[in-house]
């Protein structure tokens, strides 16, 4: 237990633990002190002195050490003859804080009228104007004029691009150095410096592309001015114009709190349109930030691409229809289905949607599938985490293993979290074939070859042994399918046979899965590895099969009927014969669970285009005309019956999921300059899915074997790969690399290639597309690193060619 | 491919040796000395080189640079003659040595000579004040003062090193 210590702030007495700095202190006691350089989630470094106020201690009589008392008996308290940084200092026994003395009234308006020497005071075309916590402090505490005369201001450049996403106006900038630690201390990339001195001191990227990190934006939000802009929102809205809505990110299995910002605007046809995305606080999930892909990449839904209306082919052409038109067909082709039908469905869905349109397959005597290229679910259903679970608690004594993933780059946050618990001594075990940046962090790193990952387990045994908590992240580098479903199934083994239970909080296997909601698929019973060539009757919601597989092209081909469903005509979609306009999550609400099995709600943002409906509700009208009855047009409708019929979800609400509890830091829209201009959250914090009772566990199924080849191709993930709900971002665009393959120099040189060129590539005798070539390393040799979802399908370990003759397609 | 490894094997194994492994970004500073001692300036590429050896990155090198007036990230003259202005010797005269200098040079503070031999600078105290108007001279050798100086004083000065630089 730490020691407590109770102080008096501004006549209010204060206890709180040792340690703690005065400013925190006083915010616990609902007492503002301002500040500008301190944010409660880094260091203090006592830059700004906005924080100033008087501190008294109680005296001591220097010879007996006995405390000197007054008249009355009260400890008798000596002032120091300066004020001291609040931001700094740590409470102590008997402490008396003053922060509304004159003295520091006087102080509070020097600092303010010092910061604004040179500030060009262009609030009305500022982006933070409206949220911004030097125009609130001055307004509180600050001068109403400035002695400093108006001409002498400096004038230096307003429109720097730090990098692609973020902008720089180096006349707003307080020099606080927030940007700067957070990107040091938090992010751990430390992109972001000081140039120059004193009046030229200057924000400054050296990185190479500019401000290199998946971080960035979360630099605007705790930058206490308009210095730091993203290139989304800079004179996107004013900041009092925007409504907030509570969402959670589809982009990564993490399940970030965001709190959309929307606004109904002329320019957008009179419709209600997203400006932007910003962090809701979840100290148990994302605490204060998101990563750049979950700020950015949420403009698919806006795009012109969508579908808005149902389609059916006729004539060979797929043609508009009604909805009735369109349903009442696909009811005829579905009546008596059976075996013969087959549903399959992506992660993205929403757990609603997948129950209904579960309830129908099943209804209809057919067989659901989830599209994935990760397997394993099975086992985090069964060891996954559970209630009272919460990555930030994790710490000395326990160990975090992560295998086979690079974490950055398929779950950000997750990163983020790891690298906290590492830095408050937990053991962090980092095992994958090629280096990670995760690995800067690691206690141990555990290098294997592809395709041996199970090999090394016996290792690994010895190295989780003693672990108060054990929580294992497994991903899907260089594997497919079969290979990361024998990974969990190892994982498993690891986590049972070295004594720990999921029962238990911090115990557990986490998927480092595809999709936003591909664990709430695997704890509603969707399994992977359908063959849709068995199938006569597909209905193929939320997933692209076509796009990265030649053999579902053929599969649909030969089907007697297709409907797809989904937000764009994709590849899959351009060959059915029925084509149904879904609705985005931002334009509906319902339930995702997360890799931590955390149950969220999210909420309506924006209004739907067109004619779409929301996945579950067509399901329902499907059902309707088939006589299966389901529950469709509110997914709160339908939430019950999961609860009722799956134990994992057993006694959840709507409510309870709304629920919240204040949190530490304190942060709060009307005190901005504390935490930053993100959201704290008043819509709901989640609720962990119950561990589930010894589940049916499939025995582990034996890993698949390579493919014989002198290099063989792996598939790896990026984060911003070249599928739609990133490449719809014009603000990403930038950031999106070329498909690539990367090799060792010397597999290069085999292959007759160079770094930078680029060449044809053709996996497992699939299409050839072009790539980029790069040489690195970092990369074993004998195999070459192939992204997923950026051109060139690729699914588990494969064989590949090169094509150099077709660089001229570059 | 570390050029600045290549070009200083020694001298880098000798400056990394004063620091434990695991504080090599201590090395930094003397790592920019060494990479300006050819050019005078730290060009991007030392600069990604430095930041490789340190373990840091490469804008905490560049920061370094800015927060330092005697590390330069923009080639100059061979020369740099760093003239003090600050207050106390300013009132001995340095705000019209620096510029009579300049004027004698046809350059202005900041600027290089034509030939590329000689850069003026205008720095802050170099606590020297007593010996106003001074300067010290920066090259690839290092420091060196030059006080109680006048304008005819620094032009020889500039001559000689001129004749040194056409004798080789
Ligand atoms: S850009 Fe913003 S956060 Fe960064 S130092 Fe300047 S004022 Fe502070
Ligand atoms: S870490 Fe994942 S969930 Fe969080 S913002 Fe990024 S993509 Fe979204
Ligand atoms: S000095 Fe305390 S907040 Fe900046
Ligand atoms: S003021 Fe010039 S040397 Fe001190």
């Amino acid at each position: 237990m730490t020691r407590e210590v109770t102080l008096t702030i501004d006549g209010k007495q204060v206890t709180v633990p040792a340690g703690t700095v005065i400013v925190d202190a006083a915010r616990k006691a609902g007492i503002d002190i301002p500040v500008f350089c301190y944010h409660p989630k880094m260091e203090p470094v006592g830059m700004c002195r906005m924080c100033l106020v008087e501190v008294g201690r109680p005296m001591r009589d220097r010879a007996t050490g006995e405390p000197i008392l007054e008249e009355d008996g009260s400890p008798k308290i000596q002032f120091g003859p300066k004020l001291e940084t609040a931001c700094t200092v740590p409470v102590s026994e008997g402490m008396v804080v003053v922060g509304l003395s004159e003295k520091v009234q006087a102080a509070r308006k020097d600092i303010l009228e010092f910061l604004l020497t040179s500030h060009p005071l262009d609030c009305p075309i500022c982006d933070k104007g409206g949220e911004c916590p030097l125009q609130d402090l001055t307004m509180a505490y600050g001068p109403s004029e400035s002695r400093f005369i108006y001409d002498e201001k400096m004038h230096l450049e307003k429109h720097v691009p730090l990098g692609d996403l973020i902008y720089l106006d180096r006349e707003r900038c307080i020099q606080c150095a927030r940007c700067i630690r957070f990107q040091d201390e938090i992010a751990g990339d430390a992109v972001l410096e000081f140039y120059h001195r004193g009046r030229h001191t200057d924000v400054i990227t050296n990185s190479e592309p500019g401000f290199d990190s998946y971080w960035s934006g979360n630099t605007t939000d705790i930058c206490p001015v308009g210095a730091l802009t993203t290139a989304d929102f800079r004179f996107g809205a004013r900041p009092w114009e925007l409504k907030n809505a509570a969402s959670i990110c589809t982009h990564c299995p993490v399940g970030c709190n965001l709190t959309y910002n929307t606004r109904r605007e002329a320019k957008s046809g009179g419709n209600v349109v997203i400006k932007r995305a910003m962090p809701r606080q979840n100290e148990e999930v994302n605490e204060l930030w998101i990563c750049d892909k979950g700020r950015f990449a949420y403009h698919f839904a806006e795009s012109e691409e969508r579908l808005t209306q149902p389609l059916v082919r006729k004539n060979g052409e797929l043609t508009p229809v009604d909805w009735d038109e369109a349903l009442t067909l696909i009811a005829s082709q579905f009546r008596n289905a059976g075996e013969r039908l087959l549903t399959l469905v992506g992660g993205r869905l929403p757990n609603e949607d997948l129950f209904n349109l579960k309830q129908l397959t099943e209804g209809l005597g057919g067989k659901v599938a989830l599209h994935t290229y990760m397997g394993g679910g099975e086992y985090v259903v069964r060891h996954g985490l559970s209630a009272g679970s919460n990555l930030g608690d994790l710490g000395a004594g326990d160990t975090v293993m992560v295998i086979a993933s690079d974490l950055e780059e398929e779950a950000p946050l997750w990163y983020l979290r790891l690298k906290q618990a590492a830095e408050r001594g937990a053991k962090l075990i980092v095992a994958n074939p090629r280096p990670t940046k995760l690995e800067r962090y690691a206690g141990e790193v555990v290098r294997y070859t592809y395709g041996q990952e199970l090999s090394i387990f016996d290792d690994l045994k010895a190295k989780v042994a003693g672990a108060t908590n054990l929580v294992i992240f497994f991903g899907s580098e260089g594997l497919g399918l079969a290979g990361s479903k024998a990974l969990a199934a190892a994982c498993a083994d690891l986590f049972v046979s070295s004594g720990h239970e999921n029962t238990k909080p911090n115990n557990g296997l986490v998927g480092v899965w595809p999709a936003a909601n591909t664990q709430g698929a695997w704890e509603l019973g969707f399994t992977a590895g359908a063959d849709l060539g068995a199938a006569s009757l597909l209905y193929i919601v939320a997933a692209d099969p076509v796009s990265d597989d030649t053999a579902a092209a053929e599969a649909i081909q030969n089907a007697d009927f297709t409907v797809v469903q989904d937000l764009f005509l994709s590849e899959t979609a351009a060959l059915a014969d029925v084509v149904l306009p879904a609705q985005a999550q931002v334009e509906r609400e319902g339930t995702f669970v997360s890799g931590e099995r955390r149950l969220q709600r999210f909420y309506p943002i924006v209004t739907a285009p067109g004619q779409t409906r929301p996945d579950f509700d067509i399901a329902a009208a499907i059902g309707e005309k088939l006589d299966i009855e389901l529950k469709g047009r509110f997914p709160s409708l339908v939430f019950p019956q999961i609860c009722a019929q799956v134990p994992a979800f057993a006694g959840l609400t709507y409510q309870k999921l709304a629920e919240v509890h204040p949190q530490w830091p304190l942060v709060d829209r009307s005190d901005r300059y504390y935490g930053g201009t993100s959201y704290g959250n008043q819509q709901g914090l989640g609720v962990h899915l119950q561990a589930a009772e010894a589940r049916e566990i499939p025995a582990a199924p034996t890993a698949p074997a390579l493919p014989e080849a002198e290099i063989i191709a792996v598939p790896v993930t990026t984060l911003y790969d070249h599928g739609r709900m990133v490449a719809a971002s014009p603000v990403l665009q930038p950031r999106l690399r070329k498909p690539f393959i990367r090799l060792h120099p010397a597999d290069a040189q085999k292959l007759k290639t160079t770094d930078g060129m680029t060449v044809g590539l053709a996996v497992d005798g699939g299409p050839v597309a072009p790539v980029l070539v790069i040489e690195d390393p970092a990369v074993p040799q004998g195999f070459a690193l192939v992204a997923r979802s950026m051109g060139v399908p690729i699914h588990q370990p494969a064989t590949f060619e090169i094509r150099i003759a077709e660089t001229s397609m570059a | 491919m570390n050029k600045l490894a290549e070009r200083y094997p020694e001298e880098i194994q000798a400056i990394l040796a004063k620091y434990p492994p695991e504080h090599k970004r201590s090395a930094v500073m003397p790592l920019l000395y060494l990479a300006q001692r050819e050019g005078g300036y730290v060009s991007k590429h030392d600069i990604a080189d430095i930041a490789e050896i340190c373990g840091i990155t490469t804008s905490e090198v560049a920061s370094l640079i800015g927060f330092y007036t005697l590390y330069h990230d923009e080639p100059a003259g061979k020369i740099r003659i760093q003239v003090c202005n600050d207050l106390p010797c300013a009132l001995r005269g340095a705000d019209d040595f620096l510029k009579e200098l300049c004027d004698a040079l046809g350059i202005q503070p900041g600027e290089t000579t034509p030939d590329g031999l000689i850069t003026v600078e205008a720095v802050m105290c170099l606590a020297a004040c007593d010996k106003a108007p001074m300067f010290q001279t920066q090259t690839g050798e290092g420091l060196q003062y030059h006080e109680n100086m006048t304008v005819e004083k620094t032009l020889a000065l500039i001559e000689s090193w001129r004749e040194k630089e056409a004798a080789q």
